[in-house]
């Protein structure tokens, strides 16, 4: 069911670009890489779903530094509620059209009187990050991070820029790129999106690395921690994670309580729970959470039981018995 | 790939097009080109690759996300279906409405091993909704203290009188609407710009000024930004509720239109339904019936709310969501937990209302237990129910 990976073929170019995120640091599966060269190879933007922490902002980061060679920019617009058009696209520099209308007015007598259009022109346009990314005469990546805490109607908004990498300004007319960025929006889902902002996009959704998967992203972000305690501190957060948490932690919440313990001098998981309570809120970010997790319950998590089940039971029992 | 006899790519993929459709996904001409060009590119042996790609293309929420794999082995490789069903010829789905619901209660269906449990099957005398669920002006009085669980009624859709007019589908929209605008939007602490409002915006208003010279041309106002409540409707579809089921699957649909309700249906398992609410067409009507008729086997009521707060909605979930839950409350998971379930949804700030069709509220165990996480109980049987929930319901 495989093929030799030749030059130009999309394989090939799938393989490189995950090298190329991975040595940006970022690792990324097979089915993302195939995700993300479709949306280069396709021109679409892509749309990345997920919880938080799951490294949905770092892909895009990630694949703006893969292309630095090339002189890639990231152009970033964070999204938040009352997000308009004059933050997220363009505004008209009024102070400088007025100061050189009063210039004008002050005249020179040689000066050439201002005209209307030479005010409503290019140079007095104030770009923002969607302008921005839209003008970049090289690769840029735009980032759209957590499109949805925006308005429902900036999203209508967005759907130009989206679909033909335009923006049109009443005044002056149509800008289109001149290169076509690489979009990437990112979105928690903490509400709806609209199907026309979706139908635009390439789709994919990411969710919490698996073990082995975690374990080398954090072994490729802290080479010097031993791996004992590496594998050990991924396996209690992946238990962790299945538990019932307000707030789960991502991968960034790994890294940082992996940090933490290594800086401790800790090559693996301490046996004193007391040491792990210590610098648990790198992992847990509520204090229901914190509640929630006592020094017992943590105790189990370590030691790899979620919860004392029925074969834990009979197995206890049937020892009890020999 | 499988072997089937050799048709045009293309044609190939229409079928499969066809059958994304049935599940719901949005699979538009637009979509078909970019599978076919990511086809062209990948070409067929690198088939995990083209699968991503695919996936990318034609899924656009977590939910068509989830339900890919199933959609994709079921035409791609027929042959590694639960219990090796061979297919042969065209794998293509058809349009039979009984195989497009299939899918849905496959997937809901998978532990069916509670049918036997305590509480499975509990007999019941007349429930509320034994009444027509149509026929407003004919609720009684019943006397007896009903008791919901196992509905003596017959299936569904063996029964005559489950037909809608079209009035009174009006009047459930009607009613759906008058609900919705009664129901109390969250007060946040921002404010939004407005034409009118209580505030001036200072900020704004000098900002607009700049345009006009620094004449103060175009006050801006500010008014305080509400949120409107976000609504999720859970209904028990178990055999014991079938009678109820299209009743409840209504008012939730109007409320997914009215309100843009996010719809789930539960009995053994929980599964969205909200695209199905959202389209107006009889075919959708006729799956909605069709979700409804034939399921069995317990209702894990417990199971599904959790399932519910921990997976489906943890996200939406914020102060002032409203969960309303269609149930009789007879739950085959241990009375306990659905106290338990209940109480870590009342924890994520979600306001709780359980809608019975029984005339008093269900006198099931599990419910009793967890009665101080809900809210509120309201009868819902008929349309005058819903008619005279409006005055509870904020």
């Amino acid at each position: 069911m495989s093929q030799p990976d030749l030059p130009g073929q999309p394989a090939t170019e799938e393989r490189l670009l995950r090298e190329r995120l991975q040595r940006s640091g970022y690792l990324v599966d097979e089915d993302l890489a195939t995700t993300v060269w479709l949306a280069s190879a396709l021109q679409r933007p892509l749309l990345i779903e997920g919880d938080a922490g799951v490294g949905k902002t770092a892909l895009a980061t990630a694949l703006a530094k893969s292309h630095s060679e090339q002189g890639a920019t990231l152009v970033r617009l964070q999204c938040f509620e009352g997000l308009d058009m004059a933050q997220a696209a363009y505004e008209w520099n009024y102070g400088r059209q007025l100061m050189a209308i009063r210039l004008s007015d002050a005249g020179q007598s040689g000066a050439a009187k201002v005209r209307e259009a030479d005010v409503f022109s290019r140079e007095y346009l104030l770009e923002r990050p969607l302008l921005r990314a839209i003008s970049q005469t090289g690769p840029c990546v735009l980032l759209i991070d957590e499109i949805d805490r925006a308005d429902e109607a900036f999203e209508a908004f967005l759907l130009e820029v989206l679909a033909d990498y335009q923006i049109t300004v009443p005044e002056i007319g149509t800008l289109r790129a001149t290169h076509i960025p690489q979009v990437i929006l990112t979105s928690n889902g903490t509400r709806e999106l609209s199907d026309a902002l979706r139908r635009r996009c390439l789709y994919h959704y990411l969710d919490y690395p698996t073990l082995a998967r975690e374990i080398a992203i954090v072994k490729s972000a802290l080479p010097e921690a031993d791996t004992r305690l590496v594998e050990d501190a991924v396996q209690f957060v992946q238990r962790l994670r299945r538990e019932d948490l307000a707030k789960i932690p991502g991968i960034a919440e790994t890294l940082d309580w992996v940090r933490a313990l290594f800086h401790l001098r800790h090559v693996t998981l301490p046996e004193d729970m007391s040491a792990v309570l210590g610098t648990l809120g790198c992992l847990l970010k509520t204090r229901e959470d914190r509640f929630m997790m006592g020094a017992d319950r943590l105790r189990q998590l370590v030691e790899g039981r979620r919860s004392v089940g029925v074969a834990e039971k009979g197995a206890g029992q049937t020892q009890a018995v020999a | 790939m499988n072997d089937t006899p050799a048709t045009a790519p293309s044609e190939r993929l229409a079928g499969f097009a066809a059958l994304l459709r049935e599940h719901g996904l949005s699979v538009g001409v637009a979509e078909q080109q970019a599978m076919l060009q990511a086809a062209v590119r990948f070409g067929p042996l690198h088939e995990r690759s083209l699968q991503a790609a695919w996936r990318a293309i034609a899924c656009h929420s977590h939910r068509e996300w989830k339900l890919w794999p199933d959609v994709y082995e079921r035409f791609w490789h027929p042959d590694k279906l639960r219990g090796g069903v061979k297919v042969s010829g065209q794998t293509r789905a058809s349009h039979n409405l009984r195989q497009s619901v299939q899918a849905l209660h496959d997937r809901m269906s998978e532990p069916q091993d509670t049918a036997s449990l305590p509480g499975a099957h509990q007999n019941s005398t007349h429930t509320a909704g034994d009444r027509p669920a149509v026929s407003p002006n004919e609720q009684d009085a019943a006397s007896s203290r009903a008791q919901g669980g196992a509905s003596r009624t017959e299936a569904l859709h063996q029964r005559d009188g489950q037909m809608w007019m079209p009035q009174e589908l009006s009047a459930l929209q009607s009613l759906a609407r008058q609900i919705t605008a009664k129901l109390q939007p969250r007060n946040t602490r921002r404010w939004r710009v407005a034409l009118r409002g209580p505030r001036l915006d200072l900020r704004q208003t000098l900002r607009r000024s700049v345009g006009w010279g620094g004449e103060l041309m175009q006050p801006a106002w500010k008014v305080k930004r509400q949120e409107p409540p976000r609504l999720f409707i859970l209904a028990d579809v178990s055999r014991s509720m079938e009678s109820h089921a299209a009743l409840f699957l209504r008012v939730a649909r109007a409320f997914a239109l009215e309100a843009q309700a996010r719809v789930f249906v539960f009995h053994t398992r929980l599964a969205e339904v909200t695209p199905l609410m959202q389209r107006d067409t009889p075919v959708i009507q006729e799956k909605v019936n069709a979700v409804t008729a034939g399921f069995g086997g317990g209702t894990r009521i417990a199971a599904s709310l959790q399932d519910f707060t921990r997976h489906e909605a943890r996200v939406q979930l914020n102060r002032g969501s409203r969960v309303w839950v269609f149930s009789d409350g007879f739950d085959t998971d241990e009375p306990d937990r659905l106290a338990a379930a209940l109480q870590a949804l009342r924890a994520r700030g979600a306001r709780i209302t359980w809608f019975h069709p029984t005339v008093q509220i269900p006198a099931a165990a599990a419910l009793q237990r967890a009665r101080g996480s809900i809210e509120r109980f309201v009868p819902l049987a008929s349309l005058a129910d819903l008619a005279a929930a409006r005055a509870v319901l904020q």
